[in-house]
C-alpha cells in the first residue's frame, strides 16, 4: 500500500542475512554440486595443486562401496519401522490424551518431556539401560555381575537376558535398542502436532455423528482420521525426513564408534558416512554421498507429498 | 391410558439402554487412562533411571538385583561428574554461544521478517520462494564445503565458528513474517501518517506485537545450542571452545562395560536439568514453537 | 485550513501483464474544500473515494496534480510533514498499548522544535481524551473497549497532534446501527469544537447527507457534483446522483417530451420548458406523488404500507424501470386499499428529467 520512495531499505533490511546465506547457504550448494562431480575431489590435495577430472565416478563409487549400502541398509531400516510405530503410537496417544478431562495437562507434559532432552545425553541413559556388566557375554562362561536395568524387567518377566549393546551383540539387538530410543525420542513433537490438530477439528462433527449413533470406531476411522490426515501426512513426512538425517542418537547410545564393541561403525547411517568420508579429506565422495541423501528424501517426500494428495482431506 | 403405558414403557427401554451406555463409557474410560498412564510410565522411566542411577554407589549400582532407591544418596557423583566432565567450562561455552548467537540471530531475522512482511521491492516473491527452497536441502550438503570455509579462513577452535555459520535460519524469517502479515497494514499507515519511522515501528509495534514468536525463537535457538553435536565437533578440537553435548559425549567415551555409570548419570542429569527447567517455566512457548517448527533446535 | 486538489489524477498500472488496462482510480479532480468545514465524499466502491484520502493523507503518490493545503503546496511531502490525522475503517489501534499510549504515542514522534515535554504531552492526551469523551478510559486496552469506544480513541489519535486537516476513512461502517446514529452526532460535535477540515469518506448517502457541509459525489473515479447535501438532493445533475442520493430511492420511468409536454407512456404528465422533443428518463422523488383521483399518472395498486406520519403507497406501471413505484404521501390522505387503480398527479420541482443517451439533467 505504502509507497517507498525506493526499495534501498528493504535491502539494506535484508543484507545480513543475505550475505551470510550466499556464504554458508548458497556457495555449498553450487560448490557440494561441483565437487561431487570432481571425480575423487579432495579438498587438501586441491590445495596441493591437484586438478580433478569431470565425471560421475563419485557417485558410481559411493554406491558400489559396501560400507556406504550398509550405510543406506540401516538409515532406510530404522527409518521404515521407526515412522510407522511411533506415528500409529502417536495418533493413539493423542486420540486417548484428546478424549480425557482430568490429568489430560499433566499427561501431555509428561509426553512432551523427551522433546526437550539432548539426544547425546539420554542417549547414555539408553545404554545404561540396556548394558551389562560382566565378562565374556555371550559366551559360554560368561559372568553377569549386572544384568541392565532391561534385562532385569525381562528377566522378572520370566524371559532371558539379551546381550543388546555389549561387545558380541547381534546386529537386530542392537536395532531394536536404536528403534526404541528413536521412537521414545520421535513421539513428543508427533503428538503435540496430532492432539493440535485434533483439538481444532470442529467438536459439531463429533456432535452430529453422536445424534446419528455412529461407533466409536466409525467416528474414528470415518471423522477423526480424514479430518486429521493433513496432520498426518506432516508428521510422516517430517519423521521420514528426519529419519533420514539419524546420526546423534547412535552416537548417543553407542559412542563415536557407531556400533559395539568390536563391531565398528555397524550401525552407522548416511550423515555418518559423510561425515566420516569429510573427516578423510574426500569431500566429492562426501559430496556424493550428501546429493544422494538429498534426493532420497526428496523423492521420498514427493512421494508422501503424492499419495497424501490423494489421500488427504483438506 | 395407553399411551401412558407407551410412555413408561419406553422410558425403561431408555434407561436400560443408558445404564449400559454409562457403563461402557466408564470402562472405555478405565482402558483410556490404563493405556495413557502406561505409556507415561515407559516414557518417564529413563528419566528415572537416570536420577535413581546418578545418585547411588558404584558398588550398589553393580548390584545384580537392582535397587529402585539409592540405599546411599550419593550427592558427590555430582561434585565429580561436574569436575571430570569440566562441566563448569562447558556450561559457559555454551551459554555463552547460545546467547550471542541468539541476540545476533534474532536481530537479523527481524530485519528480513519486517522487509519481507511490510516493505515493497522488486523480486521480493522470487527471493522469499528462493529462501523457503532451501529449507528442503538437508544441513549435511552444507557442512561439508562450510568446513572448509571456516578451515581456510581459520576460524576452527573459535566461538565464531561456532556462531556465525548458524545465525541465519530461513525457518525462523518464514515464522515471523507470518507472524508480522497478520499484523494490520492499517497499523503501519497509521504509524507512517503519525511520522513513525520504520524502526521505530518495528520496536514499538511489531516486535511487542510479535513477542510470543520472537520467545519460541529465542528458546528453540538456546536448546539448538544445547543439544549441537555435530558442528561443534567437527570445527573444535580445543577444551576451551568445546560445548556440552561434545564435552559430555568425549568425557564418557565409553557406554558399555563396566563404567562408572553413576557419574556418568551425574553428568547427563546435570546437562538435562537447565532443559528440564526451560521447559517447566516456559512451556507454552516451547509447544507453540515447536508445533509451528517440526524442526528440533 | 483549505485544502485545494487541482487536477488529481491517480492511475494504477495494471498488476496482470496479459491484461495491460490502467485503473484510472482518481480522474483529474479539481475542487477547493473551504476552511472548516466537514465534507464527505460520497460514492459506491471502486470511485476513488478511499484513493482521494490517501492521496490528502500522503500514503499514496498521485500519478498527476497538485494538492494545496491553504497556500502550501504539499504534494510531495511525507504523510508526517502535512500534518494530517488519519482515522482508519478499522480503526487501527495498537493492540498492545492502552488508550493513554496510543494517544500519546503521535506525540512522541514529534521531533526537532516541535519535540514537546512529557507534562505538556500528558496534559494535550487529557484533553483530547475528555474532548472524545474517553478520558475514563485512558488506562484500557483496545480490546476492552467497545466498537464506538475505539472510535473515539482513534479519533483522539488522530487530533492530538493538532492535524491541519483530519481525515476518516467510513469512519460508521464498523458501528452497529444505534452506534452510528450516535457516533454521527458526535463527529459533527467534534468537528464544529475543533473547527478542523474534516474530510471523510463513505458509501452511505444517508450518513452523507446527515453530517456533512459538503458532499463530493464521485463514479468510476469521475466526480459527479459537489453541492450541500439538500441542494445535491433537490438538483441532481444526473441520473447517477440522482440514483445514489434518497431513502427510499427515487423511481424511474422511461418517457417521452413532446411540445414541452412530458408524456410516461400515453399519460401526458407534466408542463415542461425549454426541453427539445426527445425520449427521456424521468426520476420522481417518492415524496413527489399527490394522490388525486383525477391525476394524470395511472399505476396499478399493490399496496399500502402506513408508517404512521406517513403512509407508502406501492405501485407498478409498465413505464416504471423498477419493479415497483414507492410513493410516500400524508397520512390524511383517505385510500381506497380495495381499489386496484391509483391516480396520481406530481409535484413539478420532485421531478427531474433526464437525457436517454447521456444521462444528464433536462429538466
Amino acid at each position: 500500500m505504502v509507497e517507498s520512495k525506493s526499495s534501498w531499505k528493504a535491502w539494506l533490511y535484508l543484507s545480513p542475512a543475505l550475505v551470510l546465506l550466499l556464504i554458508f547457504t548458497v556457495w555449498p550448494i553450487i560448490n557440494t554440486v561441483r565437487m561431487a562431480f570432481l571425480e575423487n575431489y579432495s579438498g587438501l590435495e586441491a590445495i596441493g595443486g591437484r586438478s580433478f577430472s569431470i565425471g560421475i565416478a563419485n557417485f558410481t563409487k559411493v554406491i558400489s562401496y559396501k560400507k556406504f549400502l550398509d550405510c543406506l541398509k540401516t538409515t532406510v531400516l530404522l527409518c521404515v519401522i521407526t515412522v510407522p510405530v511411533s506415528s500409529i503410537l502417536a495418533l493413539l496417544i493423542a486420540v486417548c490424551l484428546n478424549s480425557i478431562k482430568p490429568l489430560s495437562r499433566m499427561l501431555q507434559t509428561i509426553f512432551f518431556l523427551p522433546y526437550v532432552t539432548n539426544s547425546i545425553a539420554i542417549g547414555m541413559v539408553f545404554a545404561a539401560m540396556f548394558n551389562i556388566i560382566g565378562n565374556n557375554i555371550g559366551s559360554e562362561n560368561e559372568i553377569i555381575t549386572t544384568a541392565g536395568i532391561i534385562n532385569n524387567i525381562i528377566e522378572f518377566f520370566g524371559g532371558h537376558a539379551v546381550n543388546w549393546i555389549n561387545a558380541g551383540s547381534t546386529y537386530a539387538a542392537n536395532m531394536t535398542v536404536m528403534i526404541i530410543y528413536i521412537v521414545w525420542n520421535a513421539l513428543p513433537f508427533k503428538i503435540l502436532i496430532l492432539l493440535g490438530g485434533l483439538q481444532s477439528i470442529n467438536k459439531q462433527y463429533y456432535e452430529a455423528a453422536k445424534v446419528d449413533g455412529t461407533s466409536r470406531k466409525r467416528i474414528f476411522a470415518r471423522i477423526t482420521v480424514p479430518l486429521l490426515s493433513p496432520m498426518i501426512a506432516y508428521v510422516v513426512i517430517t519423521g521420514f525426513i528426519g529419519g533420514f538425517k539419524e546420526y546423534s542418537s547412535i552416537v548417543g547410545v553407542f559412542g563415536k564408534t557407531m556400533g559395539p564393541a568390536g563391531a565398528d561403525k555397524r550401525l552407522n547411517t548416511m550423515v555418518g558416512y559423510i561425515y566420516d568420508s569429510l573427516s578423510l579429506n574426500r569431500q566429492g565422495l562426501a559430496s556424493a554421498a550428501a546429493l544422494i541423501l538429498f534426493a532420497i528424501i526428496l523423492l521420498v517426500t514427493l512421494v508422501n507429498l503424492y499419495v497424501s494428495k490423494k489421500k488427504v482431506h483438506y | 391410558m395407553k399411551i401412558d403405558e407407551n410412555i413408561t414403557m419406553h422410558q425403561q427401554d431408555m434407561q436400560k439402554v443408558s445404564v449400559r451406555q454409562k457403563v461402557v463409557k466408564i470402562l472405555v474410560q478405565v482402558a483410556l487412562y490404563a493405556f495413557l498412564i502406561l505409556m507415561a510410565i515407559i516414557v518417564l522411566f529413563p528419566f528415572y533411571w537416570m536420577i535413581n542411577s546418578s545418585l547411588k554407589t558404584l558398588d550398589e549400582y553393580r548390584l545384580s538385583v537392582p535397587t529402585f532407591w539409592p540405599h546411599v544418596v550419593m550427592w558427590e557423583n555430582y561434585v565429580n561428574a561436574f569436575n571430570t566432565a569440566n562441566l563448569g567450562r562447558l556450561f559457559f561455552n555454551t551459554m555463552y554461544v547460545g546467547i550471542v548467537s541468539t541476540i545476533l540471530s534474532l536481530v537479523i531475522t527481524v530485519l528480513s521478517a519486517f522487509a519481507f512482511a511490510r516493505l515493497e521491492f522488486k523480486g521480493k516473491n522470487i527471493l522469499f520462494a528462493g529462501l523457503l527452497a532451501t529449507m528442503m536441502i538437508p544441513g549435511e550438503l552444507f557442512t561439508i564445503t562450510n568446513y572448509g570455509t571456516v578451515s581456510a579462513w581459520g576460524w576452527l577452535d573459535s566461538y565464531r565458528v561456532l556462531i556465525v555459520p548458524f545465525l541465519v535460519s530461513v525457518f525462523y524469517i518464514y515464522l515471523l513474517r507470518q507472524n508480522f502479515l497478520q499484523i494490520p497494514n492499517e497499523l503501519y499507515l497509521a504509524a507512517k501518517v503519525d511520522g513513525t519511522s520504520d524502526l521505530k515501528y518495528l520496536w514499538k509495534v511489531m516486535i511487542p506485537l510479535a513477542l510470543p514468536t520472537l520467545i519460541s525463537i529465542t528458546i528453540l535457538k538456546m536448546m539448538g545450542a544445547w543439544n549441537s553435536y555435530v558442528w561443534p565437533n567437527l570445527v573444535t578440537r580445543k577444551e576451551k571452545y568445546r560445548l556440552i553435548t561434545n564435552g559430555l559425549r568425549n568425557a564418557f567415551t565409553e557406554t558399555t562395560g563396566d563404567v562408572n555409570y553413576p557419574q556418568q548419570m551425574a553428568a547427563v542429569a546435570l546437562v538435562s536439568i537447565p532443559l528440564f527447567l526451560v521447559f517447566i517455566f516456559l512451556r507454552k512457548y516451547i509447544m507453540k514453537g515447536v508445533s509451528r517448527s517440526g524442526i528440533k533446535g | 485550513m483549505e485544502v485545494t486538489l487541482q487536477n488529481l489524477t491517480k492511475i494504477f498500472p495494471s498488476k496482470n501483464k496479459k491484461d495491460p488496462t490502467e485503473v484510472v482510480a482518481v480522474n483529474d479532480f479539481t475542487f477547493t474544500i473551504p476552511d472548516g468545514k466537514l465534507i464527505g465524499l460520497l460514492g459506491p466502491s471502486g470511485c476513488g473515494k478511499s484513493t482521494t484520502l490517501y492521496m490528502l493523507s500522503g500514503l499514496q503518490k498521485p500519478t498527476s496534480g497538485r494538492i494545496f493545503f491553504g497556500k502550501d503546496d504539499v504534494t510531495e511531502l511525507t504523510p508526517e510533514n502535512r500534518g494530517v490525522g488519519l482515522v482508519f475503517q478499522n480503526y487501527a489501534l495498537y493492540p498492545h498499548m492502552t488508550v493513554k499510549q496510543n494517544i500519546l504515542f503521535p506525540l512522541q514522534n514529534l521531533k526537532g522544535e516541535d519535540k514537546l515535554e512529557k507534562e505538556e504531552m500528558l496534559k494535550r492526551a487529557y484533553e483530547t481524551a475528555k474532548l472524545v469523551q474517553i478520558d475514563e478510559l485512558m488506562e484500557r486496552k483496545p480490546s476492552e473497549l467497545s466498537g464506538g469506544q475505539q472510535q473515539r480513541v482513534a479519533i483522539a489519535r488522530a487530533l492530538v497532534k493538532m492535524p491541519r486537516v483530519l481525515l476518516l476513512d467510513e469512519p460508521l461502517s464498523n458501528l452497529d446501527a444505534r452506534l452510528r446514529l450516535q457516533t454521527r452526532e458526535e463527529i459533527k460535535r467534534i468537528q464544529r469544537e475543533t473547527k478542523i477540515t474534516t474530510i471523510f469518506v463513505t458509501h452511505d448517502q444517508e450518513e452523507a447527507m446527515s453530517i456533512s457541509d459538503l458532499i463530493v459525489v464521485m463514479k468510476l473515479g469521475v466526480i459527479q457534483q459537489i453541492d450541500k447535501p439538500q441542494a445535491v438532493y433537490d438538483n441532481p445533475v444526473n441520473l447517477f446522483v440522482a440514483k445514489f442520493l434518497g431513502t427510499p430511492p427515487i423511481n424511474v420511468f422511461n418517457g417521452k417530451v413532446l411540445n414541452n409536454e412530458l408524456y410516461i407512456g400515453e399519460e401526458k404528465v407534466l408542463k415542461v420548458e425549454n426541453v427539445a422533443d426527445q425520449e427521456v428518463i424521468v426520476g420522481i422523488r417518492p415524496e413527489g406523488f399527490i394522490l388525486d383521483k383525477n391525476g394524470p399518472l395511472s399505476c396499478n395498486l399493490s399496496n399500502v404500507e402506513v408508517m404512521g406520519r406517513d403512509v407508502s403507497i406501492v405501485s407498478t406501471n409498465p413505464n416504471s424501470q423498477n419493479p415497483i413505484i414507492r410513493s410516500i404521501i400524508d397520512a390524511d390522505n383517505e385510500i381506497d386499499h380495495e381499489s386496484e387503480k391509483v391516480r396520481f398527479s406530481l409535484k413539478p420541482n420532485k421531478v427531474f428529467i433526464f437525457s436517454k443517451e447521456t444521462e444528464k439533467r433536462l429538466f
